[in-house]
């Protein structure tokens, strides 16, 4: 069993910088969570806290039921693949694996059969006699999860593994690293700041800002159901638009009134926000320049000038002011539209997501 | 433009061909001089290469390590130096880890304090030294590594600080996750990643050491050790008379071994001396 869980959580440096205030995490056993957020949001800091290369200034961390505080990092059974890989550079790649088990003491042909089980999954056998500076990125990558792999740890740790690999490499080992967790069934903690990384690989993914848990949840439920203004930002890509609107009664539903331009939604959350200013979000993908979508949607179109066009192949990324703020619209590429064109775009209202103006937090979905 | 460059070129070339002739050169007579018969060693004929009425063999080598204690000298010197050598890349490796992982006050004081300590002249401290090596007794052979490593610590925790900078500290974490503590950290991976560096403190602090004259023969007691730079001082023919050429042969004896050493890990000096400079 390796549920890992902060409980109250604070890690205060020396200089007296708070960056972890108060965290509550629970991560279950043999889950993969990805702890994803913008740089210097205590991402890394809570992995080494797990890892016990940071001190806990309060609070309890569990690893199953052992609170580890006080535990060094060598008695957590846990193992970590470090962003540089941190392959020590005088072993060769066979040494690199076993040199935690040497360590522990386990028997030569254990150690033996163990690292050449994970050079073979790892595809490594060809470079076992060579030094780390003799291997590309992605080799090195997989020796530093090999050296991690060949320990049986209780809990895997990942530290930003992908972002010094190329474009093609990292597509490539986030499935490899996906299809390691389902084979080994252990505990995994990656750390990222990229989203693509989190939505493909976590089960769950926990989202952080200056050290505080922004929403905890499957990457569906991120996507779909955003919390608040800056997880709904930070969870796709294109990034969501985000309109400041004004919200008027009509009959039975609500206007949503945006500079000359307004769109009837149908949620009952708004009654009590009439005549006050939200934050409007809306997804690129949810914006529809197709003839029959604006026809059925006529109470929810708005006109926008295009500014620039980006052909993605399947698709065009149309980028448009409203408001003096620059949005974004994603339509298919069969559409006409190109620069400095207007162009007709209705908003899908079902999927529209509304946000509180002060506090930021989701009204509605 | 490429010419011009090219003409510089050529100039530099030719000075340094002449500086290294000129350091070369008194080194190429001891040489010579060494296989010439003592008469032909005189204020006129110093530069003439042996003839055949003037060359005289292996002689002066043969009654150099002969005479007057060469080879217990020899154990001296190489004892004095293998000892020095080793506690001052032990020791010293160990310290530039503290100071450049322990970052605070105190370590930040220890080191420019060592980096100080490389531009006070020995002559300011000697006398005072010598008495003290006295008083504690570290007068003899065999622990005066201990002075040695006082003296050589200020550049070698320079070197080392400058190269452990360079060693990302992941690699040491990624040690005591494995299961390491810290003595095995540095031994097993800090130590063996400062190779380029040690072999190079090692080479500079053993010719440092294995040529020193001044240091021993202030704090040695004379009568009963002497080492090879203080022996050839000493070395004199029968009728108080200095020998010129068992003098030359033991000099060429003694720069044999040294240069050896040197030319064993020259290629590393460039690499340890440059290690802390440029960021990795």
């Amino acid at each position: 069993m390796a549920d890992i869980r902060f409980e109250h959580v604070v890690k205060t440096y020396d200089n007296g910088v708070t960056v972890i205030p108060d965290l509550n995490l629970e991560i279950k056993d043999k889950e993969f969570v990805v702890l994803v957020g913008p740089s210097g949001c205590g991402k890394s800091t809570t992995l080494r806290m797990i890892a016990g290369l940071e001190t806990i200034s309060e609070g309890e961390l569990y690893i199953g039921d052992h609170v580890v505080n006080d535990v060094a990092p060598k008695n957590r059974d846990i193992a970590m693949v470090f962003q540089s890989y941190a392959l020590y550079p005088h072993m060769t790649v066979y040494k690199n694996m076993a040199f935690a088990l040497e360590l522990r003491k386990t028997p030569k042909a254990e150690i033996d059969q163990k690292v050449r089980e994970a050079a073979r999954i790892l595809e490594l056998e060809p470079y076992l006699d060579r030094k780390p500076k003799a291997l590309s990125g992605g080799q090195r990558q997989r020796v530093a999860l090999g050296r991690a792999m060949v320990r049986d740890p209780e809990v895997f740790l990942l530290d930003e593994p992908l972002s010094n690999l190329d474009a093609k490499l990292r597509t490539e080992m986030r499935s490899q690293i996906s299809s390691l967790h389902k084979r080994l069934a252990t505990t995994f903690v990656y750390v990222t700041h990229d989203q693509t990384e989190a939505m493909t690989m976590g089960d769950r993914i926990c989202v952080m800002k200056a050290g505080i848990i922004q929403q905890f949840d499957t990457p569906q439920q991120l996507y779909n159901y955003p919390d608040n203004v800056f997880v709904a930002g930070f969870i796709g890509s294109p990034q969501m638009n985000f309109v400041e609107a004004r919200v008027d009664a009509n009959g039975s539903s609500y206007d949503l009134v945006f500079g000359n331009d307004r769109i009837r939604v149908d949620k009952p959350e708004l009654a009590r926000y009439i005549g006050k200013e939200v934050i409007l979000g809306i997804r690129p993908e949810d914006l529809h320049a197709e003839e029959d979508f604006i026809r059925k949607a006529e109470d929810a179109c708005f006109t926008a000038h295009v500014k620039l066009a980006e052909m993605m192949g399947s698709e065009i990324y149309l980028y448009f002011d409203i408001l003096g703020s620059q949005k974004i619209a994603r339509i298919p590429s069969r559409i006409p539209a190109g620069v400095d064109m207007d162009i007709r775009l209705a908003i899908d209202t079902d999927k529209v997501h509304v946000f509180d103006k002060d506090t930021e937090k989701a009204i509605c979905h | 433009m490429e010419k011009r460059r090219k003409l510089s070129d050529h100039i530099w070339t030719i000075i340094l061909a002449l500086l290294a002739v000129a350091y070369c050169y008194p080194v190429f007579m001891i040489l010579i001089n060494s296989f010439k018969k003592e008469r032909a060693i005189g204020t006129g004929s110093i530069f003439k290469l042996p003839s055949k009425e003037t060359f005289n063999g292996l002689a002066h080598y043969v009654s150099a390590i002969e005479s007057q204690g060469f080879l217990k000298s020899l154990g001296f010197s190489l004892l004095i130096t293998i000892t020095s050598v080793a506690a001052i890349l032990l020791f010293c490796s160990m310290c530039a880890w503290y100071i450049t992982r322990v970052e605070n006050k105190f370590t930040k004081a220890l080191y420019y304090l060592f980096v100080f300590s490389m531009v006070v002249p020995f002559q300011m401290v000697m006398f005072t030294l010598s008495q003290t090596a006295d008083k504690l007794g570290l007068n003899r052979p065999f622990n005066i590594w201990i002075i040695y490593l006082g003296f050589g610590a200020g550049l070698a925790v320079f070197m080392f600080a400058g190269f452990m900078k360079s060693i990302p500290l992941e690699i040491e974490e990624a040690s005591m996750i494995d299961g390491c503590n810290p003595i095995q950290t540095f031994f097993l991976i800090v130590l063996p990643i400062l190779k380029p560096t040690l072999v190079s403190v090692g080479v500079l602090e053993a010719m440092w050491v294995w040529n020193d004259y001044l240091l021993p023969t202030l704090v040695l007691d004379i009568r009963k050790y002497k080492t090879i730079p203080m022996l050839i001082q000493y070395f004199r023919g029968g009728y108080g008379k200095v020998a010129m050429g068992p003098m030359m042969a033991s000099i060429m004896l003694t720069i044999i071994p040294i240069v050896i050493v040197y030319l064993a890990g020259q290629k590393h000096i460039i690499k340890g001396v440059a290690a802390g400079a440029v960021k990795g």
